[in-house]
């Protein structure tokens, strides 16, 4: 019974939109799991509702053990903080800090010092393939790039769970597989659970299982069974 | 032109684009009103200078009607303008305000005057101007309450030939004019280049906050009409369309702020200059300047919007990527260097146009450098910041230092000469220990009969007083103390003991000089509060727009678990440590210019007006900073922000 997170018979609805309809899903330490279904099947309904973004309208949601779908919005918002890491398609880093310091941002804001959340956020750069691009803007670096600065973002502060919505989405087809390999495998290296929403199944295939959503129910899982 | 697409442009930008519009509006309406008001300030002390003229005669050329003398009394520490008459021929016109020329012997009250006249003892005032005729007309006054009296004489009286004081601030010796038309005097043409001044004080950060108002329109739209130009809009059709848009919103916030000023002016009119407050009709720019600004404001936001639009239509790619800005060069802080040091050489030639240009010069220059101190402080911000709010505002303003800088350039600017007038106080002049004695210079060789009649009427007005002669100056000294009216007593008794003079104190000589610097300082105090307002409005706008253009990522960073409080200090930092630096530190620096003059120590009244003002000030910006959050919050609510 390794399960980090843990979805049970997650339901939402938009006023007459089913968007989830009791959805479970479990997801074990350092496990990469994907999301794939058609557009408007509640695939970043369900991610919401994992990271505690939203709150379902029925079921629960447990990090750890810890029940957190119940929890108010100010102590949600610091389990973001401190226990997931975000990967969103497009936009996340602030224009007019340097990539270090996007980086560095989430450990400054747990209270880390400054020059330690930056040296600590520099570690990432090489393995990522960002050696030089530490005092970049985001306006100065590619699509590809730049979600390499997000990953390290999403991974600096040691999270439990990754969640990434169409990472790769706005990037082309090479540099999204690259970029995903190095999401799995940063994830993984880190001891972190991941799940992605993605389109694409060349993507998909980077991690250890695939599920399906489709009118808000998971109706399909390949890969390792839970 | 493509008024169809245009419209659709407008409407088209959504909700938040519609309050990119509205932020607009709002930007320009107010700086229609500042624009309105500093304009009208200098028509109104044009119409008092044109109004008093009639009081400051020039001497005929050829044949003159008449001869005009002019002196100052005094009552309840209120100025009376005394101004003598005499008809040289039976047609001679008389002055604005009357309905004839005043007969010998006759006196004419301004309503205040005939007012005070009648509710004090005639003792005290009634008996200095007998047989009034009547009641002087507002064409007379320079401001509503004047104190005015106009006594008529025969032209060999004493007091049209006697000599005066050729000191203008004292009186005005008796003249022969063609006319009673005359000029405006010193006074009234220095309160009018003060007024330029001030103006130049008001509009330069005015003009320069409604540019970049008018480059929000363009900046909400950036992303909209770079990727226009990728589809392939041609340049011009992109030009149109938004110059279109600007001038239309433009026009709209231009017709709010006049009606705003026009609100306003009931209250405007309240503030005291010269001792008086103001007809609304002097603060009524007229029906031209208003047609004027009304075009002028809407065609300059679209010129500054084309300007703006230059970066889109030369590289539609800068504007897609965002890339770093270029660095600001130190040029900028050498050109304000080089215009201050040749700012004296400049000021030479007293000439107000000069001097406004000049100015004017200076504080373009001091814009220019502005930016680059403020970028410097940003860098300095950055660097030493702990936190991650005050990294977040110091990284702010290196990126874009001149949003910062048109929030606080106002207050910079003005906050030195607020600084500067805030610790001198009026009375720093004249220490309160001058002794409270009537001085009157008599003719030669009579002082010592006119001392005589002065002992007569002073002890028949029952004031104690003992009657000295000091070379030609008859001085009576109250022997105990004297309160306002058993002055004003003394005054009247003293009444036309010499012909053509008034008795005065030394308190009543020293009165030009602290009116003129109380006036600068109320001036001060209407530049500094129109700076703050420009600096509240930006203030607002920047924070709002800044809020609007980083939605998307604000939106990410709460949902990644950023708490609003982080995001939202560092906005408020973004404002207030330019604001502090700049502000305070162009406060400090007048204010310690200031010391050498401060012979009286510091003007308690003057320093609580400053601190009021600045408090004031910084609470409305960090107020319209405030105003933006709960924008901030319902931006960063929508649980999945998408790219648009
Ligand atoms: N805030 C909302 N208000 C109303 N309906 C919503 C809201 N968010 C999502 N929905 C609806 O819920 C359903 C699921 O939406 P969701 O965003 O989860 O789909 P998705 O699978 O992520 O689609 P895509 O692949 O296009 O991103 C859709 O029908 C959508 O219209
Ligand atoms: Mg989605």
């Amino acid at each position: 019974m390794n399960d980090v997170l843990v979805g049970r018979n997650l339901t939402k609805r938009f006023g007459q939109t089913v968007a989830l309809d009791g959805v479970d899903l479990a997801v074990r330490t350092a496990e990469a799991v994907a999301i794939m279904g058609p557009s408007g099947s509640g695939k970043s309904t369900l991610l919401h509702c994992l990271a505690g973004i939203m709150r379902p309208d029925e079921g629960e949601v447990h990090l750890l053990g810890q029940r957190i779908d119940a929890m108010g919005e100010r102590r949600r918002s610091a389990l973001r903080r401190t226990r997931f890491g975000f990967v969103f398609q497009f936009g996340q880093l602030l224009p007019e800090l340097p990539a270090e310091e996007n980086v560095a941002l989430p450990l400054m804001l747990g209270g880390v010092s400054r020059q330690r959340a930056v040296r600590q956020a520099r570690e990432w750069f090489a393995p990522l393939g960002l050696r030089g691009m530490e005092a970049r803007r985001p306006g100065e670096l590619s699509g590809g790039q730049a979600q390499r600065v997000a990953i390290a973002r999403a991974l600096v502060a040691r999270p439990a769970v990754v969640f990434a919505d169409e990472p790769t989405g706005a990037l082309d087809q090479r540099t999204g597989q690259d970029t995903m390999r190095l999401l799995v495998e940063a994830t993984r290296h880190n001891d972190a659970s991941l799940i992605v929403v993605t389109h694409d199944s060349n993507v998909a295939a980077w991690c250890d299982r695939t599920v399906e959503v489709r009118d808000g129910h998971l109706v399909a899982m390949s890969g390792a069974t839970a | 032109m493509n008024l169809d697409l245009t419209w659709r442009l407008l409407k088209g930008g959504g909700r938040k684009g519609l309050l990119g519009v509205w932020l607009t509006l709002g930007a320009v309406a107010v700086s229609t009103a500042l624009l309105l008001f500093a304009v009208a300030a200098n028509l109104a002390f044009d119409a008092r200078a044109e109004r008093g003229a009639w009081r400051n005669p020039v001497p005929a050329a050829g044949d003159a009607v008449a001869v005009e003398a002019s002196r100052f009394d005094y009552v309840r520490d209120q100025v009376i303008t005394v101004v003598d008459l005499a008809a040289l021929r039976p047609d001679a016109a008389p002055p604005p305000g009357l309905p004839r020329f005043p007969k010998p012997g006759e006196t004419w009250l301004s309503p205040a005057l005939a007012e005070l006249a009648r509710d004090l003892p005639p003792a005290e005032l009634g008996d200095r101007y007998p047989r009034r005729a009547g009641v002087l007309g507002d064409e007379a006054l320079v401001y509503p309450g004047e104190l005015v009296a106009v006594v008529g004489h025969a032209p060999d009286a004493p007091a049209m030939t006697a000599e005066r004081s050729d000191d203008w601030i004292v009186a005005k010796p008796p003249v022969r004019v063609a006319s009673l038309a005359g000029t405006p005097s010193e006074d009234a043409e220095a309160y009018k280049v003060l007024a330029v001044i001030a103006s130049v004080l008001m509009v330069v950060p005015l003009l320069v906050f409604g540019g970049a108002a008018a480059r929000l329109t363009v900046a909400r739209r950036d992303r909209r009409l770079a990727a226009l130009r990728l589809v392939g809009a041609t340049p011009g059709q992109v030009v149109r369309m938004t110059v279109a848009e600007a001038v239309l919103v433009a026009l709209a916030g231009a017709l709010a702020g006049a009606v705003a000023f026009a609100l306003a002016v009931p209250y405007l009119t309240r503030i005291e200059i010269q001792g008086g407050a103001w007809f609304a009709g002097d603060l009524f720019p007229g029906l031209a300047v208003l047609a004027g600004v009304l075009v002028a404001v809407p065609l300059l936001v679209g010129l500054s919007a084309v300007a703006g639009l230059r970066r889109v239509v030369v590289s539609p790619l800068g504007v897609a990527k965002r890339e770093t800005p270029p660095g600001m060069r130190f040029v900028r802080v050498l050109a304000l260097l080089v215009v201050l040091a040749v700012f004296p050489m400049l000021t030479q030639g007293t000439s107000v146009a000069i001097v406004a240009v000049a100015l004017g010069l200076a504080f373009l220059c001091l814009n220019l450098a502005g930016p680059w101190v403020v970028g410097l402080i940003g860098r300095i911000t950055a660097g030493t910041a702990r936190g991650p709010a005050r990294l977040l505002a110091g990284r702010r303003l290196v990126d874009d230092p001149r949003s910062a800088w048109r929030t606080v350039s106002g207050v910079a600017l003005t906050g030195f000469v607020a600084g500067f007038l805030g610790l001198l106080s009026p009375g720093a002049f004249a220490v309160d220990d001058r002794p409270l004695q009537l001085r009157v210079l008599a003719p030669a060789g009579q002082a010592e009969q006119v001392a005589g009649q002065a002992r007569e009427r002073l002890a028949a007005a029952k004031v104690p007083a003992v009657v000295t002669v000091v070379k030609r100056t008859v001085v009576a000294a109250p022997s105990g103390p004297l309160d306002t009216a058993g002055m004003d007593r003394a005054r009247t008794a003293l009444a036309e003991l010499v012909p053509g003079r008034t008795a005065t104190t030394e308190a009543d000589e020293g009165r030009f000089g602290e009116q003129i610097l109380l006036d600068v300082r109320v001036g001060t105090i209407v530049v500094l509060s129109v700076s703050f307002l420009v600096a509240i409005a930006s203030a607002g706008i920047t924070a709002a727009s800044s809020v609007l253009d980083r939605r998307q990522t604000y939106g990410l960073l709460r949902l990644a678990g950023t708490p609003l409080e982080v995001l939202d200090r560092a906005r408020r930092a973004e404002t207030l440590i330019p604001l502090g630096v700049m502000g305070g530190g162009a406060i400090l620096v007048g204010a310690f210019c200031a010391t050498p003059f401060m012979i009286g120590g510091i003007s308690v009244a003057g320093v609580v007006t400053l601190v009021v003002c600045v408090v004031l000030g910084f609470a409305g910006v960090i107020g319209a900073g405030a105003l933006s959050r709960p924008l901030l919050r319902s931006v960063t609510a929508d649980p999945a922000p998408r790219p648009d």
